[in-house]
Formats: C-alpha cells, structure tokens, sequence
C-alpha cells in the first residue's frame, strides 16, 4: 500500500512538473472558441471546400485533421509563439505574411495542443514513414517534380519559392505519415488548393521517398 | 396545365440563363493556379519567382512566343507538364487536378492574356 501511494505521489510530481500531463481537450474546445480561433479555422471534417469561391472565402487552414499533421511538441510552442510558416498572407499572391497569428498562454496553448491534436484522420498511419535522408525523395523533390517551386526547403543555392507552406523547418512541424498521407489522397484533405495532385503521376514508393526526404528538413 | 406549362418552360429558362454561371471561368483559374508563378497579368513574374528560380516561366504577354504554339500544345503542357515539351519539370502536371473544361477555360484565357490566335 505504502508503495503505491509512493508511486502515485511520484507520478504526480512528474505530470506537475511537465504541467502539460493536466492539459484537457475539452477545456481547449472552449478556449479554440472562445479566443475566436474558428473565425478563421474549421476543426471538424471532412473537407467543406467545393469550389475555388469556398477556398478563397477561407481566413486559415483547416484544421480538421491537425493531430495528424502536426507534432505536439512542435504545436504546443507554435501555439505560445506563432511564428509565420506561409512567407505569403493566406491566400494572397501579393501580401507577404508579416505574422501577427494570435498568440495563447502556456496552460491555454497546452489545452488548445490537445483539442487540435485530438482533431485526427483515419487516412493517416502512426510509424510508417521516418525521417531519412535518401537520393530518390531529393531527385523528386528537387528535380524531377516542382516542390521547391513553391515550398521553401534548405537548398544549397536556391531555396524555394513563396507561395507554398515553408518546408524549411517540416520536420519538426509535420508528421511524415501525414506528408506520405497528404501526397496520395490530397483532395481528401484539401479538395480545392494550388498544389498539383500527384498521385497517379508519382508512385507510391517515390511519394513514400519524398515524405522521408522532407521528414529530414530541420 | 397550361399554367404549369408556362412554369416549366419559365424554370428552363431560368436555367438555361443560369448555366454559363457554372462554366469554368479562365481567369479565375488562371489567378489560382497559374499566376503564383506567372504572374497575375501573365509576365512570368508571379511570387514563386524568387532569386535563383532555376526558370523563368513563360511570359504570357508576348504574342510572338505564344503564336509559336498551338492551343494543343498549350494543353499538353498543362495536363503533362513541362517536360513534355522538353522545357523544365518546375512546370507540374495539372492533369489528375484540373477537369478538361478547366483546362479548355485556361486555354482560352492565355490566349486572351497574349491577344494571339497561336499556330494551328
């Protein structure tokens, strides 16, 4: 019995020490609403998008399938201090993006982190696709598909261009599941969106390469 | 009946005047899809341009380039992308994203953006 109690006091001091372990989805629904998160971010899916008026009437990025996509390490700071990842304002080709995000308190970020990661697609497998560095993702990346055109990566010389989500930094953000996922079921996530589909010109295991490849940028 | 004739005929026409509005629209998918690399008005000069792009896009705007091409040319590239016509892979396949009215819709506006008829 002693040892028990022990351990429960142990664990305790652990989960108030992480304070994150008290973190409650619940409580972030309530602050995602309440900081009016949904003015410019839908939460729940599928997809609501149907024509390029739908995508253009859009603030933000859906955020339907966040605990997907993202690493919660990476949102629970993201959310404290929202730093710009698009290098262009949300749908606009002429506005750069000079940030300005909200930004949310630890406790709340840490709530806000576990709604959004409790926000998850069933077309996105855990463990398949890990971080490695390989020369046929690079080749695709960078040469023989046009990702660096609009997606920044860390080239040597040219770096990528504007209009896309940076990669620069994609693999301490993005879950390389939901990269291999995105690449072969894109209208799924996105129906409407200024990237070209790529399942059927790419195969699955060059889209597999990429999604590793990309895993690496940090 | 006869009323209800009328009717039907008047909801045809309201539809029929309705319809165009459901076309794909060149210009509006022009400035989504295109114009992030070549540019709103056409000049090869949209955002994705940066220092070191490794191509310059092709500049919409000028009528002795363009007439150079046929509009199934045009298409090709559209759906296959650049290497199709041995130019750079920084211009994608659109072919799984775009349906063939919104290709023939593009078509159209690049010949509007380049006021050419192009080679037939």
């Amino acid at each position: 019995m002693r040892r028990t109690t022990t351990l429960w006091m142990t664990a305790g001091a652990l989960a108030l020490a992480s304070g994150a372990a008290w973190a409650d989805a619940a409580a972030g629904a309530k602050v995602f609403q309440a900081k009016k998160c949904t003015d410019c971010h839908y939460t729940d899916g599928p997809a609501r998008e149907k024509s390029l008026a739908d995508q253009l009437a859009k603030k933000g990025p859906e955020l339907w399938y966040a605990g997907s996509k993202f690493q919660k390490d990476w949102l629970g700071k993201w959310l404290q201090d929202p730093n710009p990842i698009r290098p262009l304002k949300y749908n606009s080709l002429t506005e750069k993006n000079t940030g300005g995000h909200p930004k949310l308190a630890g406790a709340e970020a840490a709530d806000v982190t576990e709604f959004l990661m409790s926000r998850t697609s069933p077309l996105v497998k855990g463990g398949e696709i890990k971080p490695k560095t390989n020369p046929k993702g690079r080749l695709v990346f960078t040469k023989n598909m046009p990702c660096s055109g609009c997606h920044q990566f860390p080239g040597q010389k040219f770096t990528g261009g504007m209009n896309g989500p940076s990669l620069a930094k994609a693999g301490e953000r993005l879950n390389p599941d939901w990269i291999f996922a995105y690449l072969k079921d894109t209208k799924t996530f996105k129906p409407v969106r200024q990237m070209p589909v790529f399942a059927g010109v790419l195969n699955e295991q060059d889209m597999k390469a990429v999604a590793e490849y990309v895993a690496t940028f940090k | 009946m006869r009323t209800l004739f009328h009717a039907a005929a008047l909801f045809l026409a309201a539809g029929l005047a309705v319809a165009p509005a459901f076309a794909a629209d060149g210009e509006q998918l022009y400035k989504f899809y295109c114009a992030q690399c070549h540019g709103l008005q056409g000049k090869g000069d949209g955002p994705n341009v940066v220092k070191d792009f490794p191509v310059d896009p092709r500049n919409f705007t000028r009528a002795d380039e363009m007439n150079k091409l046929s509009d199934a040319d045009i298409r090709n590239v559209i759906l296959d992308g650049g290497p199709v016509a041995n130019k750079s892979p920084m211009m994608p396949p659109w072919g799984k994203t775009l349906a063939k009215d919104e290709v023939d819709a593009l078509v159209k506006h690049l010949r509007v953006l380049c006021k050419c008829k192009g080679k037939s």
